[in-house]
């Protein structure tokens, strides 16, 4: 449905370099990136809005690079919304249908679609950011675009509404069948949403597909680091073990298991989520058992993050319940386990 | 109550900062006041009525009322797509472009004056739109309009391009996106965010050229009911010796003024009063 080229385009200093990306019909596909990454820039490219230095732009099989943004099919929701302060509700999601010469009868059916009928007779200075946010949306969406781009939809919203527009919006993409790219920089709100996703950082396309694999199987440490995992490690490889198929490799002194044949150096990441964390000693202690010390814990809601201090710094994300167990154990000896099914060798 | 409510917490160093504010506004507006009541108090009723009963007078103030609207109105004319093109484009020279906008504001008004009779009467493209096109302009009701445009249209196109720039271009590009041209997009996005930044160029140009003295007796000079118009009247009245009167016509004026600015903020509803 969207296909980019080998994007390329220069702003000052910054550049988006030979971009590649494909998304498929009616895939919700979520850009992530650090503030400053281009995901805008890419987003822009995409509307028409900025004329890319070189590259082709194909929606819907057909060449889009040299058209205008209005003959792209495109709804585009920009960041902060940029509702037309000088008109009403009704009046800004009617704008593109008086400016295509249709009648405005879309404009209701869009409010019910957003469950904002009664917003329709207000000015935009006096609406909430949800109801702002849903504004912008239906004014996208009354033009029934084939592809819907979505900049930073939620981020001025607070906790709550985050939640309910990502879902209200999950739902309208699903029902539409709306080719969909939502540009973020929280793993939250991309986990809500998302089919697929890439990494833009620095105007360079880092790793594209599905979040388990963005999560579990970074291709770099940047995008290891993005997806949170805390805990990577560089080692030197020691040995094979005796069947032959995980490899031994030295941190801090400690010899570790890891999956599949490696050679030389090389850098390792488990997920903190994947760290099990056992009362010490540990009656069943296997591979990759450490002796390590509870330094510092933090509530983080639905888990909670300990630090802990070993041959090796570690960061684990472990169940209220498990911590439970941990309580009486501050500053005391733990058995943190680094099960080789969860560690990651990020390609060198 | 509401404005109240809106209000902040303020300590007494916040109380004193706005009263050295309204100070400042108070101190400007009562000398204002104290000049113009001066000259009420020096106009007796004989001045007033030999005013409103003078022919030339009253045609000197329906010369100044029309020339300055249509000097104005062709400003905006200008200034409207100039200030766009100036806030939204980049090109080769727009820097000294810009400059020269402003070159008619920094220009002492004389000198606007004794250019445009320069012009018209010493320049071989001056005397053929005079001789050959037939417009003249010099000593002309014409060269009202001409003169007070060029004194006064910075003042417009200043206005518009500073509004321009306030309005956010995202505006113009969500616009693009729902299916607007460029032109739909300035039309229907840009032209009313500028409004009243427009608005208050316009104010801004119409007093220039209302109260505009001195180009007009260098290039069109006070011909009795032909050019002249009240600020040019007041210099007659008070050169041989009719000071009530040129202080009538001068209350006149400020009347007129002070109706047309306090009419324009007042026709534009709340969004103008602001300005």
């Amino acid at each position: 449905m969207i296909r980019a080229e080998n994007i390329s385009f220069r702003v000052g200093t910054f550049r988006l370099q030979g971009l590649n990306l494909e998304i498929a019909k009616g895939e919700y596909f979520v850009l992530l990136g650090p503030p400053g990454a281009g995901k805008t820039i890419f987003l822009e490219c995409l509307c028409g809005l900025k004329k890319v230095e070189s590259g082709r732009i194909h929606i819907d099989r057909r060449d889009v690079t040299g058209l205008e943004p209005r003959t792209r099919g495109i709804g585009y929701v920009p960041q902060d919304y940029a509702l037309f302060p000088h008109l009403s509700v009704e009046q800004n999601i009617a704008f593109g249908l008086r400016a295509h010469g249709y009648s405005d009868v879309k404009v209701d059916e869009t409010a019910d679609l957003l469950g904002i009928r009664r917003l329709l007779s207000r000015r935009i200075g006096g609406l909430s950011g949800g109801e702002k946010q849903r504004v912008a949306l239906a004014r996208a969406l009354v033009l029934k675009p084939k592809i819907l781009l979505l900049d930073e939809p939620v981020c001025a919203l607070d906790e709550v509404t985050r939640q309910e527009v990502c879902a209200q919006l999950l739902a309208i993409q699903r029902r539409l069948g709306l080719t969909t790219v939502h540009v973020s920089h929280n793993l939250e709100e991309a986990f809500s949403v998302a089919d697929r996703a890439a990494i833009l950082h620095d105007g360079i396309l880092q790793q594209v597909g599905p979040l388990n694999i963005l999560l579990r199987k970074p291709n770099s440490e940047f995008v290891a680091r993005f997806m949170r995992s805390e805990n990577i490690f560089s080692a030197e490889v020691t040995g094979k073990d005796a069947g032959d198929t995980d490899t031994l490799v030295r941190v801090a002194g400690v010899d570790l298991h890891i999956p599949g044949r490696h050679g030389g150096k090389l850098l390792f990441m488990i997920r903190p989520e994947d760290v099990l964390v056992h009362p010490g000693p540990h009656p069943a202690v296997g591979q990759n058992a450490l002796r390590a010390r509870l330094v510092r814990s933090r509530d983080c809601g639905g888990y909670v993050r300990v630090e802990l201090d070993g041959p090796f710094n570690l960061v684990a994300h472990i169940t209220h319940a498990a911590f439970a167990q941990l309580e009486h154990k501050h500053e005391s000896d733990v058995i943190a386990e680094l099960s080789p099914e969860s560690v990651h060798v990020l390609p060198g | 109550m509401k404005a109240a409510m809106n209000t902040p917490v303020r300590g007494w160093r916040d109380r004193v900062f706005s009263a050295v504010a309204f100070l400042f506004v108070s101190v400007f507006i009562v000398f204002v006041l104290v000049l113009i009541l001066a000259d009420v108090f020096y106009v007796d009723r004989k001045a007033v009525m030999t005013v409103l009963s003078s022919k030339f007078i009253l045609h000197a103030l329906w010369m100044s009322t029309w020339t300055s609207v249509l000097s104005t109105l062709i400003a905006l004319l200008f200034a409207v797509p100039m200030g766009y093109a100036l806030s939204r484009f980049r090109f080769p020279g727009h820097i000294l472009a810009d400059a020269v906008v402003d070159l008619p504001i920094v220009f002492p008004p004389l000198v606007v004056g004794l250019t445009l009779l320069v012009f018209f009467s010493q320049t071989a493209l001056g005397r053929w739109i005079q001789e050959d096109l037939g417009l003249e302009f010099v000593f002309q009701p014409k060269g009202i309009v001409l003169c007070q445009f060029v004194a006064a249209a910075s003042f417009a196109i200043r206005s518009a391009k500073t509004a321009f720039d306030d309005v956010d271009r995202r505006y113009e590009h969500v616009a693009l996106t729902l299916g607007c041209t460029q032109w739909g997009s300035f039309r229907r996005v840009s032209l009313p965010l500028a409004r009243n930044g427009i608005i208050a160029g316009g104010i801004l140009t119409w007093a220039r050229a209302f109260g505009l003295f001195g180009p007009l007796m260098i290039f069109v000079g006070s011909f009795r009911g032909r050019t002249e118009v009240l600020s040019t009247t007041i210099f007659l009245e008070q050169s041989v010796g009719n000071l009530e009167v040129a202080l009538a016509i001068a209350l006149l004026l400020i009347f007129v003024a002070l109706i047309a600015v306090t009419g324009i903020r007042l026709a534009g509803g709340s969004t103008l009063v602001k300005l």
